[in-house]
């Protein structure tokens, strides 16, 4: 960019750009895109020179399930085409262990993966260890990252990244999964974990409140090496940090990314033109779930469930977030369904 | 068998779910407790054992074959890589293997299901507490449906989960899947295994859904009543907290509390499936007394 750049203290400290669109994307769209539209994004992506470029189910490697969505696509047909399309970017995956084995892993290595990022919920860093273990044995990039940070301590999500580095992580993080933290939350956890650790750190923003660009700079200016960004946000719920709104307000601070401001535009718009029916917006139930500290990606079954069970989306997702639901639970959206329409019964009938 | 026509039994391994299986043999009217094993003889379940005045010995298999009498019953509960030398020096000796690590070396065993395979078998494999679970229920379900997929998502809490297990996740996943495919036939099945930090601690749970055609609430209903009630009679903490059928889905739910004894109520995980392994023992020693009754008649 020819911009001048901010005198800041930060000025030339590079900022590597982790764009997982074509994979949190999909839970915007039922886990439904197609071979021609992760084509057209990754070549974009590449051609903008976006260092990582993630694919695959919203949920990562093997998650395709009525749990969570089936996917469109098989996860091999999803890596063989981006694989194709990236002759400069990374290609990177995401898997929970639980739910993706070492199989899926071997299985993404064949077909030519770069950088694997293994998700668990930030208080179980160790259900990563063997897959980081056995990741660290084939000498493949693999980072530890920590969901729902939100529900731990600054210090405790410290701890953990320093056990995920003892079981092999060349890289650690945190997802702010429900869209939850203001910017101080965020400096705080992330210069924890700068300070306990020396590989590369990570934060993924979602922009529940509003927060998601600002709290992906706390990050930043707190330590952070990598951010996660996607193109106009596509994500679930209110969406992801912006991608082409994030890349220039770094540099206007004085990071360094290497991505090509035009470029990136064109990337954008052509998601929003070729994967998305419209942009994420940050709607009334995306507040709540923000508010209630519930997994964004639940978004689309509370509404399917609560329309069937006829209660109100809102006290579903405050109820999941009593219960400290966690990613991959979405089981207890129909228990809680149920639940309220059982109390809901209960008052009426008490009440004549 | 001993005099009071109980068979002798030893537990292999002192961990969580070692002594929790201690606890409750010791109720049992089949089977008389004579050994726990572990390998350390400084581990607090070997300790725990003893004070509730049990022989112990820290040996592990070694001293279980190192003995005059065999023992009739062995329960394993040590780790899934152990299992066959388990197996191997205790076949020669005629004892029954009760198997409760994801090893799949031996028989599986859903005693609602395929009782009458346990005493053909002298290694017989628990699955999974997810399997023991909802095996049950779903080989009910596909017997009486066409099922086109099957898809079993197990949530226990973390304080319930211990170390063997954060290890094995994926042989959790895949005995579980194995369990559910040979059982009901059905070939496309998806098992999923979430760990729930919530406190207090989530009961442990089980999420099934059924793809088919032909489900419908009045099908399904009293299959799932009537199996729960059945594995009551050995599970008395096992409820169903959901039962839906939309379109051609069919979603059940269940939680399973612990009875007590050495485990909080939330970890019915590791409750079903010791609960399940003296079952099974039980079932075999009644066979085997009731075969010694008809020779002595």
């Amino acid at each position: 960019m020819t911009e001048e750049t901010s005198q800041d203290v930060v000025q030339g400290r590079e900022i590597q750009i982790h764009d997982p669109s074509l994979r949190d994307g999909h839970h915007a769209v039922r886990h439904n895109l197609g071979a021609d539209q992760l084509r057209a994004y990754a070549q974009a992506a590449n051609a903008a020179g976006i260092p990582v470029v993630e694919v695959g189910h919203g949920n990562g490697l093997g998650a395709s399930s009525l749990q969570v969505g089936r996917a469109r696509l098989t996860d091999d047909e999803m890596l063989t085409v981006v694989r194709e399309a990236l002759t400069e970017s990374k290609l990177g995956v995401f898997l929970l262990p639980g739910w993706a084995t070492i199989d899926d892993i071997k299985n993404a290595i064949a077909r030519g993966v770069d950088l694997i990022r293994i998700g668990v919920h930030c208080t179980e860093g160790d259900l990563a260890e063997r897959h980081l273990g056995y990741l660290r044995d084939e000498g493949v990039d693999a980072h530890g990252v920590l969901l729902m940070s939100h529900m731990a301590s600054p210090e405790k999500l410290a701890e953990e990244c320093a056990r995920l580095v003892g079981f092999g992580a060349t890289g650690v993080g945190i997802l702010d999964s429900s869209g939850h933290f203001l910017p101080s939350d965020v400096t705080e956890r992330i210069a924890a974990m700068r300070a306990a650790v020396d590989v590369p750190v990570m934060f993924h923003g979602h922009n529940n409140l509003g927060m998601a660009v600002a709290n992906s700079i706390a990050a930043a200016e707190a330590g952070a090496d990598i951010l996660d960004a996607c193109a106009r946000g596509f994500g679930a719920g209110a969406g992801n940090t912006q991608l082409e709104v994030l890349v220039p307000v770094l540099e206007r601070l004085g990071y360094r990314t290497g991505i090509d401001l035009y470029r990136l535009l064109d990337a954008a718009d052509l998601a929003e033109r070729e994967l998305m029916p419209a942009p994420p917006t940050i709607d009334s139930l995306s507040i709540v779930s923000g508010l209630a500290g519930v997994f964004s990606g639940f978004k689309n079954r509370v509404l399917d469930i609560s329309a069937r069970e006829g209660v109100d989306p809102r006290d579903v997702f405050f109820e999941l977030g009593r219960r400290q639901a966690v990613a991959g639970q979405e089981d207890l959206i129909v228990d809680v369904a149920l639940a309220l329409r059982g109390a809901r019964a209960e008052e009426s009938h008490d009440g004549q | 068998m001993n005099a009071a026509g109980r068979l002798s039994a030893a537990v292999l391994g002192a961990g969580l779910i070692g002594i929790d299986l201690t606890t409750k043999i010791m109720r049992s009217d089949y089977l008389d407790l004579r050994l726990v094993a572990g390998r350390d003889a400084a581990n607090s379940g070997l300790w725990q054992a003893a004070r509730l005045g049990l022989p112990v010995a820290a040996g592990g298999i070694t001293s279980l074959v190192e003995v005059d009498d065999p023992f009739d019953v062995v329960f394993d509960a040590t780790v899934a890589s152990a299992h066959a030398e388990h197996a191997e020096k205790l076949s020669v000796l005629g004892t029954m293997l009760i198997d409760l690590t994801p090893s799949r070396l031996g028989q599986m065993i859903i005693p609602t299901v395929n009782r009458a395979d346990i005493c053909s078998h002298r290694d017989v494999s628990m699955v999974s507490c997810g399997g023991q679970a909802s095996v049950p229920i779903l080989h009910a379900i596909a017997k009486a449906h066409e099922i086109d997929y099957i898809e079993v998502v197990t949530t226990a809490a973390t304080l319930s989960v211990g170390r063997g297990t954060r290890l094995n996740l994926d042989e959790y996943v895949g005995t579980t899947k194995e369990a559910v495919r040979y059982f009901t036939g059905v070939n496309d099945v998806k098992a999923i295994l979430n760990i729930s930090p919530a406190r207090p601690p989530a009961t442990f749970r089980v999420a099934m859904t059924l793809i088919g055609q032909d489900l419908t609430l009045d099908s399904v209903l009293p299959l799932v009543t009537g199996v729960a009630s059945e594995l009551r009679s050995f599970v008395g903490g096992f409820d169903v907290k959901a039962c839906t059928v939309n379109d051609d889905k069919a979603f059940i739910s269940v939680e399973v509390t612990s009875s007590g004894d050495r485990i909080p109520k939330y970890a019915g995980n590791l409750d079903i499936i010791n609960a399940t392994a003296i079952h099974v023992a039980e079932c075999y020693a009644a066979d085997r007394l009731s075969m010694a009754g008809l020779k002595m008649s």
